[in-house]
């Protein structure tokens, strides 16, 4: 048996993991982004504040809503960071989320801010095409959405399974609404997207099985977010990405405070550093991250992204009609488009 | 005296096991204050969905079959023939029980994927440029269900042949008995329960699988992945209905399981466990031995895929069948960096109290539901199992919903956001495991040792303590040990009610491999792998020591 040796082992364990406390106050975040940009935050915001304990959980954005949503009697978390401004929208409608204004509100575009200062943009996530530099040069890499449905391709395109991916969400519905030519018609980005389906390889249900794939060379071409491309290029991985030449979505990384917080004046400075000059420069210089502001002084940003400035072109996105009809579109897609574009002439 | 006990273990399981189900189950048909019957019939009318609940079906019969006969040979050989190398192999063999989650599916992908060890070298000694083969779809599942889950009859057939009276099988060889008629009509059907458990494990594992079929189903669908994609598009009344399905399929097994498995059959009670008999013949033991270790390798290529990856550095096994640079960095990282390893004692404290608590209430409810005939019994038994009928996420979640609350009549408290949720869901998930185990060992106990103590005056405790409980030491520590191990390396429920002070071992694999680090998730691998070795390890000694 365990025995009285295991009795008071485990009471030790247990009173071990019950005083983790030090005194200072415990600022409790809720975060989708890699481990590597949360440490350099936690670092940071602490050096600055050394009466903030900042504890991070990193999980998916659907995780993070979900939790939320359970916790709402006994609220846990004190800010929600990062994810697609879509899903903080049903953050929103769950009542979930708390306003604020942070103090660099006026310097991010209008669009990615919450209605009543729910939630603001931190980061801009662009979507890319991206390729095996072992498999494909540079050159004959596919220059735009529709290059991807070339002959060259077939059976050489890896997909993020889309129905989980905020990014690929964003991604699909670009695909149908730039199609449409009547409200509602779907049709012909359905049929786009069916022809991408005869062209996929294989759909990976998560980046990390994707990125494995992709250096694997299970496939070589893949469309996915330039920040998870940059990181794992920097990590040695060989890949390399291309904007789609006629416009690509880019989309808004958003941040908010919870509601039922515990520790609200710790959770805005929080909020206020991530967006302040100092926070959006160390993303972007260490972890690829892409700035919400727009008047960051040129000389506190690195190469790379006055490089993406330069070369990306910004396709126009309607997010409200995808708030509303994305579910839909993915139920549809995932029913009657997933699986069948093979069989399609 | 034992109905009080069994009314107040009734009233118990239906707090923590039957309560949450049934409150997260009536508002899955509740919608705004009115009864809808709206999401059925989302359900009903897509063909998808269909072929879903068709494929969990199919997947977990298949995967009853494939498991059962690799598992109760394996168990029979190792316990009855004698061979060198025996006790290596039969431990080894019970690795599966462990292999980590998520990263250990991963490890499938570097064996069997289309660019895993196997293609590619298959590419290279042809000379292809193409993969021999994709590892994706229904039958890449059920191999990898079949070589993971036939721990459960191996382990539980074990057991019950620690127990084993050899008195009949020596009768048998008496009477001119020859060995398969012996097996056939003395062996296997004193078995059967552990054989039935050991099958209904399986079935009840299989439907609720999900990483496997996540990771390499492709278009194959099954419930537990297309609830989690129904949820992810945020249909969570359709997300429900599929749940009641597949916890109706698995209620189903569960009675079919009860009824099949029966009281079983009774030894008479005497005599030891079998000694295993060595094989006259030298090249018999040989061929034997030589063909154990043969299964057992390829068994445990996943842990070896595992163990490889974990010394692999970072983007050293892309495009080649072996990787091409070695490191023990990963480990080191565990080691040095206090937020890597200090999961280990969160995981190792939450399952080990779990457990504990799980074994001392699967043992009263053992003993309260010892006789299968009484109507309570069978009660005790489905309120015992039903947690194993339902998938993980679903019990997390039901918890959460029913500890986010305070009315205290209800048994109601917040305990979300607390330390106390999480090893809460580890003890309800463990109690299947333990206690299903224990039950099937204290039936297939002969009641003549009670009687011959009661008839020398002793009192039930007495009896209890001196006779029952040593008896049941080997299905006791086995299973406690399978409960730990569990939770352990539990991710489904730990990933919805884990909090900042509770963060598991599983998170920290899942957090790794989110970070493209997959050799640090693979050396949590193999240390979690290592943790439960030890304690079925322990486990058997002290089965020893009974």
């Amino acid at each position: 048996m365990v025995g009285e040796r295991g009795g008071v082992l485990l009471t030790m364990l247990v009173a071990a993991a019950a005083c983790s406390g030090d005194g200072r106050e415990p600022l409790t975040i809720y975060s989708p982004h890699d481990r590597a940009l949360l440490v350099t935050m936690e670092k940071a915001f602490e050096a600055a504040n050394t009466d903030v304990d900042v504890r991070w959980l990193d999980m998916g954005s659907q995780e993070v809503l979900d939790r939320l949503r359970f916790e709402r009697p006994n609220p846990v978390a004190d800010v929600w960071f990062g994810g697609p401004t879509t899903i903080f929208d049903r953050g929103v409608r769950e009542d979930v989320l708390a306003p604020y204004r942070p103090a660099w509100a006026a310097s991010v575009d209008s669009q990615g801010i919450g209605a009543g200062d729910m939630y603001y943009p931190v980061y801009r996530t662009p979507a890319v095409i991206a390729f095996n530099t072992d498999l494909v040069a540079r050159d004959s890499a596919p220059r735009d959405w529709d290059d991807v449905l070339a002959p060259a391709w077939h059976d050489r395109v890896l997909i993020r399974d889309p129905v989980a991916s905020g990014t690929m969400r964003a991604i699909w519905g670009f695909v149908i609404m730039r199609s449409m030519t009547a409200p509602g018609d779907t049709a012909g980005g359905m049929a786009w997207l069916r022809r991408l389906d005869g062209q996929t390889r294989t759909y990976a249900l998560n980046p990390a099985i994707l990125d494995q794939k992709l250096a694997r060379g299970e496939g070589a071409v893949t469309l996915w977010d330039l920040p998870d491309i940059l990181i794992a290029q920097s990590k040695g991985m060989p890949f390399d990405y291309q904007f789609p030449s006629s416009g690509t979505v880019v989309i808004d990384d958003a941040i908010a405070l919870v509601r039922g917080s515990d520790h609200v004046a710790a959770a805005k400075r929080f909020i206020d550093f991530v967006g302040s000059i100092e926070g959006q420069g160390l993303a972007a210089e260490r972890h690829w991250r892409l700035p919400a502001r727009r008047d960051l002084p040129l000389d506190q940003v690195p190469d790379w992204v006055a490089r993406v400035e330069r070369e990306m072109v910004t396709a126009p996105m309607n997010w409200t009609m995808l708030a509303a009809e994305g579910a839909g579109w993915m139920r549809y897609w995932d029913q009657r488009v997933r699986g069948t574009g093979r069989a399609a002439p | 005296m034992r109905r009080v006990l069994q009314l107040f273990l009734l009233l118990v399981l239906a707090w923590i096991v039957v309560e949450p189900l049934a409150i997260v189950g009536v508002e899955s048909v509740r919608r705004d204050g009115a009864w809808t019957l709206d999401a059925v019939r989302a359900f009903a009318v897509e063909p998808n969905e269909w072929r879903a609940a068709w494929n969990s079906t199919w997947l977990a019969a298949l995967s009853v079959i494939t498991g059962t006969m690799i598992g109760v040979p394996l168990a029979l050989v190792t316990r009855l023939a004698g061979f060198p190398g025996r006790r290596v192999v039969s431990a080894l063999l019970a690795l599966p029980a462990v292999l980590p989650p998520l990263v250990g599916v991963v490890a499938f992908l570097f064996l069997y994927g289309e660019s895993g060890v196997f293609s590619r070298g298959i590419m290279a000694l042809t000379g292809s440029e193409v993969a021999p083969w994709r590892f994706e779809g229904g039958g890449a599942v059920l191999l990898i269900h079949a070589t993971t889950m036939y721990v459960y009859p191996y382990l539980l057939v074990r057991a019950a042949l620690a127990t084993f009276d050899t008195s009949l099988i020596e009768a048998a060889t008496a009477l001119g008995a020859g060995r398969v008629r012996t097996m056939r009509t003395i062996v296997l059907p004193l078995l059967r329960p552990a054989i039935g458990n050991g099958a209904l494990l399986i079935a009840l594992t299989s439907l609720a699988s999900f990483s496997a079929p996540y990771v390499f189903g492709g278009g194959f669908r099954v419930l537990p992945t297309q609830l989690i994609t129904t949820r992810l598009n945020g249909d969570v009344s359709v997300a429900m209905v599929e749940t009641l399905v597949l916890v109706a399929l698995a209620l189903f097994c569960l009675g079919a399981a009860t009824r099949l498995g029966g009281p079983g059959v009774r030894g008479a009670g005497k005599g030891l466990a079998p000694a295993p008999a060595a094989s006259r013949k030298g090249w018999r033991r040989s061929l034997t031995a030589v063909g154990v270790a043969a299964i057992t390798v390829w068994l445990l290529l996943p842990h070896l895929a595992l163990l490889g990856v974990s010394f692999v550095a970072p983007g050293a096994w892309t495009r080649t069948a072996l990787p091409t640079a070695w490191t023990g960095g990963n480990y080191v990282a565990l080691i040095a960096e206090p937020e890597r390893w200090r999961p280990f004692g969160t995981s190792l404290w939450m399952a080990g109290l779990a457990a504990a608590a799980a074994a001392v209430l699967a043992l009263l409810v053992a003993v309260a539901a010892r006789d299968p005939r009484h109507r309570l019994s069978r009660g005790l038994e489905v309120a015992l199992g039903l947690p194993w009928a339902v998938p993980g996420t679903v019990y997390a979640i039901a918890l959460a919903t029913m500890f986010s609350v305070t009315q205290p009549a209800a048994g109601r408290f917040i305990l979300i956001g607390t330390l106390w949720l999480l090893p809460l869901a580890y003890l309800v998930r463990a109690l299947p495991i333990i206690g299903r185990a224990v039950v099937a060992a204290i039936r297939a106990l002969d009641p003549a040792y009670d009687e011959a103590a009661a008839a020398l005056g002793a009192g039930r405790w007495r009896t209890f303590r001196t006779i029952t409980l040593p008896l049941l030491m080997p299905a006791l520590a086995g299973a406690t040990a399978l409960g730990f191990v569990t939770g352990l390396g539990d991710f489904m429920t730990s990933v919805i009610l884990y909090t900042y002070d509770t963060r598991p071992v599983s998170l920290e694999i899942l957090g790794a491999i989110r970070q493209g680090e997959l050799g640090i998730a693979a050396a949590y691998g193999v240390v979690i792998t290592l943790l439960s070795t030890a304690a079925f390890v322990l486990a058997e000694r002290s089965r020893g020591a009974a």
